[in-house]
């Protein structure tokens, strides 16, 4: 309750410092009062008025401390500019309690609108339903949440990762073409919801559409070339070489290390079915080079651009749908098109 | 009162200090019995594996555990200083592989790998002198130390290089040195055992590897007698932190890739390999050799663990067993003949 | 010894300065709060000027100081004892797992909590009853539970059968205050109680102290040990049934901030890791600084990389100007201008 009351204080002051300032020099006094009474600008629309600035937070698990986030983060924050989002960024570390904690002190600073990538898909509910009943609506970038989840926000721009690790199926189902044959799989980080999308996206489309592949053995890579390289290697020993036709990797990083692994034992693998995730810089000299067959591209600053050009639509009140990343499959006939040059 | 006059970070628990007088007698017996352990552990294990396990005896395989040994190996190898000189661990361990990882990658890609090592040396020996600083001088807790130092570390790195991989040209010379092998060995192995037998020969046969063990074993009387404790702490974790750099540029030529992650979790496996080898937390026991043997059983264990298709969490609790297993019986043969 | 001839004429004087500056150092040695508190102060003067917000909703704040302060508590009983606790973070989340395993929410608590306890016993009988060093015996827990807690969770986050009761859990209960702060409370009220007013929480200190002579005035050395470990055990499995109500599901990740966090605040709090020496008041404050700061550092927008220099740093800062650091480094830098001047 004293919170309430301290926030009205705020507000009446923000509006007497309008008040003066309007009374002493026209124009500028506007700007100044926003900058100065940034923390009570309230959801109802109380700061947007005519310059359109906006108080957004993004609560995401990645930053720089991930490539992808590295390359995610510029696209957004120069968005954010361009369209007068004012964006305050924080880094769970894929923790889900670091997340929610983000998330109580974002409900707390009344921004504008919420920009969330979930950490873990399960544990976020609470956060939105506390945003909803603060009528601070929530956008979800990167990794959706789950159905039942969908309600509590406003709209979803982002890879599909469960389709990420589809499409990537699918090229292996292509590849093989009928053929029994039997592969070795490198997942992500143990536990981690990308990983886990991305394996069942591929498992089950693999099962529903070429259940002539074969899964021979499984073992997480840790999103690391090197674990996954020593990973493959092994996987390589307890199924033996004569068996295996081809690999999947749950990114690009992970599957130049499996190529290596493969070199490592004279198995060439031009002949070997390989597909993957990501087009990174590591990946696409690969898929160019012949020696991994298919990729499916993820675009960083696709991701980080429309997470607020999706916002800045919700705030303007316009109409909004769920944006999809284009889950292009990158292959040796377009390895080299410029619209899917890498990016991280 | 009594404890502040004492150094503030004596390790050793009282029933410990008791027993002090019995070590000399019991260190040998005991000695002998926890190297048999770890060599026999490592012996039936091997075996095991030899028997049912398919492919495991196998050149590309033996190369894998190897792969697997070395980095950890080099890393663990040098934070047996540490330990054994009575200061827990280093956990800055995670930064340091890393930064010379990304270092050795990043700034060889704009000028040369010696100026990139050069970059990695003088950034080792920088970790090696505030963390010895904090600890030897200060007498600060070396767990808090090198906690703060980890997250310093790590952040400033981020913020240098942001979370971006690195990698080598693929013709390129740490290429080369990741991929070469002599016989089955990988050159990353052989470095493994060069440096652990030139760390085992400082810790042995030198003025300042007697001054480490004897410091870890009774700090107070080690300073009695004159020598300048900080100077052991300080070359403790500078070894430590050489190491962690060998560590982190055989991590980065393995893979030809560098990236700020690339050490999640080095702290605690070197520190498991360390104890499974048999090296006294308590410091002052223990040896380089020990470590060896920890990390090649842990590879081991690994190794087979993966070539049955265990999962991940099957793979961290036989870990964690084998850890408090391994120290178990150490102890217990301490205990039977102490009495 | 060379230096001690140069300068007899001033031995008196120094030796009474001495005399005083130890009599003051003794008082304040006393407390060992102090470097908490003067931390805290600092960066409660910070924050209420750059993010006031911070403070006035001070609600979310308490939140953040729960999350990471609650297990630090219980660690602070092991510590005291001169032992220390490495699997919390490892308990929290198979308790979690565990918890949520179960289709009923009062049976998956009981189950966490008990897994918590028995967790503690199994610690306390490695560290007694086979007599290894505790570090240890709770580094190969720290393995051995977080694979537990991914076998069980079979890899993945495991959702509560019941939703809606993990979402009433997270709401205020008493004015702003949420069910997790109210516990972090009486967690606190009860522990300190425990180790100031009863007989039993009282001897932990002893136990620290000097385990041999805790021993022969009588004290059950083994029971408190023992005591101290299911103590530890229980709250992190207490902050893994919160964590796991509140978030709706359990990750069998979890934790990953909350062990050397935890450490981080008993020790900014004063707490010896060699035992002895401490208090649970002490673990708040250093509980309180670090929320505070990590609140404060989110607010402002900063990136995880600047956040993590900030807090190693002030990390790194409290423990060297510690008082017995400073008067350790005193004496090393008269120790080593000594050895330097000797040959």
């Amino acid at each position: 309750m004293q919170m309430r009351r301290s926030r009205l204080v705020g507000l009446f002051a923000a509006g007497a410092m309008v008040l003066v300032a309007c009374g002493g020099a026209a124009d500028d006094g506007a700007v100044d009062s926003a900058d100065a009474e940034g923390d009570t600008t309230d959801a109802d629309g109380g700061g947007a008025t005519d310059g359109e600035e906006f108080d957004v937070f993004a609560l995401l698990p990645q930053g720089n401390d991930q490539p992808y986030g590295t390359t995610y983060l510029p696209p957004m924050e120069a968005k954010a500019a361009e369209l007068g989002i004012n964006l305050t960024i924080t880094n769970s570390q894929y923790d889900a309690d670091t997340q929610a904690s983000d998330c109580e002190v974002a409900v707390a600073s009344r921004p504008d609108l919420i920009i969330l990538w979930p950490a873990v898909g399960d544990t976020i509910r609470p956060c939105l339903s506390a945003a909803d009943a603060a009528g601070i609506p929530v956008t979800i970038t990167n990794s959706d949440v789950n159905p039942e989840d969908k309600d509590l926000t406003e709209a979803f721009s982002g890879p599909d990762t469960y389709g990420q690790g589809a499409a990537s199926a699918e090229i292996m189902c292509d590849l093989a073409g009928g053929d029994e044959i039997g592969i070795i799989m490198v997942n992500g980080l143990t536990g981690n919801s990308t990983a886990i999308n991305r394996e069942s996206g591929f498992e089950e489309t693999i099962e529903a559409e070429c259940p002539n592949v074969t899964i021979l053995a499984r073992q997480p890579g840790d999103w690391n070339k090197d674990d996954s390289q020593i990973a493959a290697s092994e996987m390589i020993t307890a199924v033996g070489a004569e068996n295996i036709d081809g690999a999947y990797a749950a990114d690009d990083t992970m599957v130049a290390g499996v190529i290596d692994a493969f070199i490592a034992r004279d198995m060439d693998p031009a002949d070997l079915y390989i597909t993957s995730i990501g087009n990174t810089f590591l990946g696409n000299p690969l898929v160019s080079d012949g020696s991994l067959d298919g990729t499916v591209f993820q675009s960083s600053s696709w991701d980080g651009e429309n997470a607020v050009v999706l916002a800045h639509e919700v705030l303007t009140g316009q109409a909004v749908e769920d944006l999809f990343m284009p889950s292009v499959k990158v292959t040796a006939d377009n390895a080299d098109d410029p619209d899917v040059a890498p990016e991280w | 009162m009594t404890n502040d006059t004492s150094t503030g970070t004596v390790s050793a628990p009282k029933p410990a200090a008791l027993e002090e007088k019995l070590e000399e007698q019991a260190f040998k017996l005991s000695a002998w019995m926890a190297n048999q352990g770890i060599f026999i552990f490592t012996a039936a294990l091997i075996l095991f594996a030899a028997v049912f396990i398919d492919g495991f005896v196998s050149l590309p395989n033996i190369t894998d555990v190897f792969n697997r040994a070395a980095p950890i190996g080099i890393v663990a190898a040098g934070m047996t200083f540490v330990v054994i000189s009575g200061n827990y661990l280093d956990l800055s361990v995670v930064a340091q592989v890393a930064t010379a990882g990304v270092v050795l990658i990043a700034v060889s890609n704009e000028t040369s790998i010696p100026v990139a090592m050069l970059v990695a040396v003088v950034i080792a020996l920088a970790y090696g002198l505030v963390n010895g600083v904090a600890v030897g001088v200060f007498k600060a807790n070396a767990v808090i130390v090198t906690l703060s130092t980890t997250f310093i570390g790590l952040g400033l790195l981020r913020w240098a290089t942001g979370g971006s991989i690195y990698f080598g040209p693929s013709d390129g010379a740490i290429r080369a040195f990741g991929a070469t092998r002599i016989g089955p060995l990988p050159l990353a192995m052989i470095l493994f055992v060069v440096v652990t037998l030139i760390l085992s020969f400082v810790l042995t046969r030198t003025t300042f590897g007697f001054m480490v063990r004897s410091f870890g074993s009774n700090r107070e009387a080690t300073r009695l007698s004159g020598v300048s404790t900080p100077w052991v702490v300080i070359g403790a974790f500078t070894v430590t932190s050489l190491a962690a750099m060998l560590g982190g540029f055989v991590l980065a030529a393995f893979s030809n890739t560098a990236v700020s992650a690339m050490s999640d979790g080095y702290d605690f496996r070197a520190l498991a390999a360390i104890i499974v080898g048999g090296t006294s937390v308590f410091g002052g026991r223990g040896s380089v050799l020990r470590t060896l043997l920890g990390v090649v059983f842990v590879s081991v264990l690994t190794n087979i663990m993966v070539l049955s298709g265990l999962g991940f969490g099957i793979q961290q609790m036989a870990i964690g067993l084998l850890i408090v297993l391994a120290v178990s019986v150490d102890a217990l043969a301490r205990k039977a003949t102490g009495a | 010894m060379t230096d001690t001839q140069t300068q007899p004429q001033h031995a008196e004087t120094d030796d009474a300065r001495s005399d005083l500056i130890s009599r003051v150092r003794t008082i304040l040695g006393r407390r060992t709060e102090g470097r908490a508190v003067a931390l805290l102060s600092v960066v409660v003067v910070i924050t209420a000027i750059t993010e006031p917000i911070v403070f006035t909703s001070y609600e979310v704040t308490l939140g953040r100081i729960a999350l990471i302060g609650l297990v630090a508590l219980g660690l602070t009983a092991v510590i005291l004892m001169g032992e220390l606790d490495l699997a919390v973070a490892s308990t929290l989340a198979v308790s979690g797992v565990i918890m949520a395993s179960f289709e009923s929410i009062t049976i998956g608590i009981l189950a966490a909590l008990g897994t918590g306890l028995l967790i503690g016993v199994v610690n306390a009988f490695f560290v007694i009853v086979v007599g290894i060093n505790s570090f240890i015996a709770t580094l190969g827990m720290l393995f051995f539970l977080r694979g537990a807690a991914f076998v069980i969770s079979g890899e993945a986050p495991v959702r509560l059968a019941n939703v809606d009761a993990g979402i009433a859990f997270g709401r205020p209960l008493i004015g702003p205050l949420s069910p997790r702060m109210l516990i972090f409370i009486a967690a606190f009220v009860m522990l300190h109680i425990f180790l100031t007013r009863v007989r039993a929480g009282r001897e932990f200190y002893a136990v620290g102290g000097n385990r041999e002579a805790a021993h022969d005035a009588g004290i059950p050395v083994t029971r408190r040990v023992f005591t101290g470990f299911m103590i530890s055990g229980f709250v992190a499995s207490l902050a893994g049934v919160i964590n796991t109500l509140e978030r709706t599901a359990a990750d069998p990740t979890a934790g990953s901030a909350v062990l050397l966090a935890s450490f981080a605040a008993a020790i900014i709090g004063g707490v010896l890791l060699n035992g002895g020496r401490g208090s649970v008041f002490g673990t708040l404050l250093g509980a309180s600084s670090l929320g505070l700061l990590q609140v404060a550092l989110t607010l402002s927008g900063v990136q995880v990389d600047v956040q993590n220099i900030v807090i190693g740093s002030v990390l790194l800062l409290a423990v060297i100007t510690d008082p017995s650091s400073l008067r350790a480094a005193a004496g090393s830098m008269r120790a080593l201008v000594r050895s330097r001047s000797g040959p």
